[in-house]
């Protein structure tokens, strides 16, 4: 009930419950709204693009079409490790200047596509200081005892390419 | 009472809020069981106590009621508003039904917004619900529905404006009640109006030909149909009067004369307004919507139509408006009444000739097809000759010497190569249309600077890329204005040189080596070399004794800053100079360069790539990277000899190639990879030119020369050097270079320059 009347109050009517896909980066698993993801494809040979952040991997070609690919650890300023055969690209649809681009986030593993209803979300944790996970966090989802970092994908991947834009 | 009631209500309204949270646009059985909470909540013991939650009860029921028949839109918006709504009942029962007036004002201010209409909150609903399409409320959510949503509670005026007759709105509206339609009709009917404004213009020359005044009448009667059947009263009414006047223009009542043509071109203008408008409409929503006031039009073509010939003049200004001023047009009361111009009988007739008449075209039978579906069809092709290409390379195929096998591969060769050059081709249009706009505005310029213009045009057949038909067309109506107001003379200053009256502006397009060509000519004054030689001299471009050529002093007026009025011609009013043409080209990985001489005329030569979708280039490859330079911009690769590299103490390297020192760029210091050779003597050299600037870049080895398909890189843009990406033989992306960002960035490093 408690949970109810926040989200009300907090998110009138967002709507923050629904399906989402979790994927873990190390020991912290997030989830991000799954009507946002276009597919999931295994780790390919990407090409390296001059003069962007390093978060950005380069770009991968998705059947005819070049999309870059953003490694999700190093964008969260995590220690980057080894692809292996777990190592999957999540292709996400985001706005961009021109319409609705599609990205790629590389992830440690994708787990599985969850329902969160909304009495389960929380919203995102107070750390005291203005932080960028602020923004780019919706909320915490709690399955089974267990939390899911909740991520507005717009924000993650709309930054990192506006931010790539003005490292210019 | 008391506490254990609030709780109960607080607990229901919980729940309530719990379900609103869970309806979908389109899941009705959701909203039933909200419905049912609400009825509950009615019933609850001591709910007597709390009359502003009753009230609130009451018409959220009614709302829901409605919304759940298709009276209202089934839309999450109005899910949103409810929640929020039922948020203000949970405040009301927080206060313990006291000092809860803002909620409940608020309340019913959002009820009043999903379009609720009552005065104390009891059962008069009396929404005359809006035409809101009557399909299953179901399927409502898929149509965009903000259009139908904001009619709805909009007893508010029409949108006021200059011109702009106020009018009820729903009536105003009716016409959004099928989107696609409109779309359609949006589309098409600004085709037609282009298709009327070229056949006017050919009416000019030929004025008797039926077979061209049928081919205005039509348009105008399709677009008085489509109308009348979406209800848009006013453009109705507008084509029909015009389609009455040529009526009688087509049997012979009327003359087709300059008056006629006139006003077929100022109301097709005026209609594209209106139309515009509409388009404006499908975008932002309804409240976009300008009710144009077109009683001076109607006016001015029934006088027309009736023969009368009112003194006045057009007023030049009004003639020679082009599109974008037509909107401030529309805004001046009465502009156009002034009507029918014996002026145009004076010196300024313009005699606009357009070589081949548009008019005889023979068009072959075709489909229209979305873009988006091209362009998907085109990548796919490109996907499916990379992935034959690695099936014939895969190494446990390629060992194989099945002559079947290798008769196959070659086959399905063939069949690619002829599907991708079909693909390509259907991207490609005819120039024509470009063309034809240049008809207007050199009609207009010349009637606005009282100079006769022959326009001449060749080619227009000549086939482009679709996507750079647009880019093309700024840079172009530059130089034809260019050529209008600074080439052409007066006519009394061509007599005085013994020229025709009447000037001529050629232009031409063609096909040559794989690009395309439009050339502009005139045979006006030309350019004042003497003049831009000073200019030069003055801004330091060349020195007092350059011994430059004619030409090479006439195209520096592509330079910033440089043609301004004073500088090349004594006309003054000169616009934008034309670096901004010449960069407009060079976006298009073209090239344009002027040819001059004085009292002759000039010739603008622009010069284009075929299609911006292929681009030849050589491969190359710098450590585990490969890059793609366009061949266009390559003057030869080599393998430097010791005694030719140099290094410049703080300033870098230099290669000595055919006698001129060039700066040597190290494309992977300037990408970040790692080499191979990071020895010049070992590595390979490419000597590449951009805007007369030469630079010897540095690669690990050449890997051959393609023709390869240019691809944006998704969201990432504007990357230093990096022109866009390409899908390379073995499936990987490569990257294409861009010269102008590299030279650029090679310069800002500070390592050398020119």
């Amino acid at each position: 009930m408690e949970g109810a009347a926040l989200a009300v109050e907090g998110n009138a009517g967002q709507g923050l419950g629904g399906k989402y896909l979790t994927f873990s980066l190390g020991s912290e698993e997030y989830g991000i709204v799954i009507t946002k993801v276009r597919e999931i494809i295994g780790i390919m040979e990407i090409t390296a693009v001059p003069h962007t952040p390093d978060f950005i991997k380069g770009v991968i070609n998705l059947r005819g079409r070049v999309i870059p690919i953003i490694e999700l650890r190093m964008r969260f300023n995590m220690e980057v490790k080894d692809y292996d055969d777990r190592t999957c690209i999540i292709v996400v649809d985001v706005p961009g200047p021109n319409g609705t681009v599609q990205v790629g986030m590389l992830v440690d593993s994708v787990s599985e596509v969850i329902n969160i209803a909304p009495q389960d979300i929380e919203p995102p944790p107070d750390f005291g200081v203005s932080t960028d996970a602020e923004n780019i966090i919706i909320g915490m989802g709690k399955i089974k005892g267990k939390l899911k970092i909740l991520l507005d994908v717009d924000q993650v991947i709309g930054r990192t390419l506006a931010s790539t834009l003005s490292a210019m | 009472m008391g506490e254990n009631t609030n709780a109960k209500i607080a607990a229901h309204l919980d729940e309530m809020a719990l379900k609103i949270m869970m309806v979908e646009p389109g899941d009705l059985s959701v909203v039933g069981e909200l419905v049912v909470l609400v009825e509950d909540l009615q019933n609850l013991p001591g709910i007597d106590a709390y009359p502003a939650l009753q009230r609130m009860g009451q018409a959220m029921r009614v709302v829901i009621g409605q919304i759940v028949m298709a009276e209202l839109p089934d839309s999450a918006n109005n899910y949103e508003r409810l929640g929020q709504g039922i948020g203000f009942m949970q405040e009301s029962c927080r206060r313990h039904g006291e000092d809860d007036e803002a909620a409940e004002t608020a309340f019913f201010a959002l009820l009043k917004e999903i379009g609720f209409v009552a005065a104390d909150g009891a059962e008069e609903v009396t929404d005359p619900s809006p035409p809101a399409a009557p399909a299953p409320a179901v399927q409502q959510q898929t149509t965009p529905p903000p259009a139908k949503e904001k009619i709805a509670p909009s007893p508010s005026g029409p949108p006021q404006g200059l011109k702009i007759m106020p009018s009820p709105a729903v009536e105003a509206m009716e016409f959004l009640q099928d989107l696609e339609l409109l779309t359609g009709f949006v589309s098409e009917t600004l085709e037609h109006l282009e298709s009327i404004e070229v056949n006017v213009l050919g009416l000019e020359e030929n004025p008797e030909d039926q077979e061209t005044i049928n081919k205005i009448f039509r348009p105008f009667h399709t677009i008085k149909g489509v109308a009348g059947f979406l209800n848009l009263k006013n453009i109705q009414k507008m084509a029909h009067s015009t389609e009455n006047l040529l009526d009688d223009v087509r049997n012979g009542i009327h003359p087709m004369d300059d008056q006629v043509i006139d006003v077929v071109l100022n109301v097709g203008d005026f209609l594209k307004t209106m139309v515009e408008n509409l388009k404006l409409v499908l975008k932002d929503g309804p409240e976009q919507y300008k009710n144009y006031d077109i009683t001076d039009y109607v006016a001015w073509v029934e006088a027309v139509q009736s023969g009368q010939k009112p003194g006045a003049a057009t007023n030049p200004q009004e003639a020679v408006s082009t599109g974008a001023e037509v909107v401030a047009n529309v805004a001046k009361p009465a502009s156009p009444i002034p009507s029918a111009s014996p002026s145009l009988n004076g010196p300024v007739a313009p005699a606009t000739k357009p070589t081949a008449s548009p008019a005889k075209m023979a068009v072959g039978d075709s489909i229209k097809v979305d873009v988006e579906k091209l362009d998907g069809l085109v990548n796919a092709v490109g996907e499916l000759v990379i992935m034959q290409a690695m099936v014939r390379s895969n190494p446990k195929i390629a060992v194989l010497s099945d002559p079947k096998l290798i008769k196959d591969f070659a086959q399905l060769g063939r069949i690619t190569s002829e599907l991708q050059k079909t693909a390509m081709s259907m991207r490609m249009v005819p120039i024509r249309q470009t063309f034809q706009k240049m008809i207007r505005l050199v009609r207009d310029l010349s009637k606005k600077t009282g100079k006769e213009v022959n326009l001449v045009m060749e080619g227009e057949e000549t086939e482009i890329d679709r996507n750079m038909v647009d880019s093309i067309y700024d840079p172009l109506v530059h130089m034809m204005r260019n050529s209008v107001d600074h080439g052409v003379q007066t006519p009394s200053e061509r007599e005085k040189l013994g020229k025709p009256r009447s000037g001529t502006v050629n232009l031409r397009a063609y096909q040559k080596g794989g690009n395309m060509v439009i050339e502009i000519e005139d045979d006006g004054q030309g350019l004042n070399t003497e003049k831009i030689r000073r200019k030069a001299i003055e801004r330091g471009l060349i020195s007092e004794n350059d011994k430059s050529s004619g030409y090479e002093l006439n195209n520096l007026i592509f330079l910033p800053g440089f043609s301004t009025a004073d500088t090349i011609t004594d006309v003054s009013g000169r616009g934008v100079g034309m670096d901004v043409v010449k960069k407009a080209v060079e976006k298009l990985r073209g090239k344009v360069e002027a040819i001059s001489e004085p009292g002759k005329g000039s010739l603008f030569v622009i010069r284009l790539p075929l299609t911006m979708a292929i681009i030849d280039g050589i491969i190359v490859r710098v450590g585990g990277e490969r890059y793609i330079i366009p061949t266009t911009a390559i003057q030869e690769s080599l393998k430097p000899r010791r005694e030719n590299y140099n290094t410049v103490q703080g300033k870098g390297e230099t290669l000595l190639v055919r006698d001129k020192v060039l700066p040597v760029l190290r494309l992977y210091q300037l990408f970040q990879v790692e080499p191979t050779y990071t020895d010049p003597c070992e590595a390979i050299v490419v000597v590449v030119e951009y805007e007369g600037r030469q630079r010897a870049i540095m690669v690990d080895e050449l890997l051959g020369k393609q023709e390869v398909v240019i691809k944006n890189l998704g969201g990432l843009s504007d990357i230093p050097g990096v022109a866009g990406g390409t899908i390379l033989g073995d499936g990987r992306v490569g990257l294409i270079l861009d010269l102008a960002g590299i030279v650029q960035s090679h310069s800002s490093h500070g390592t050398m320059e020119m």
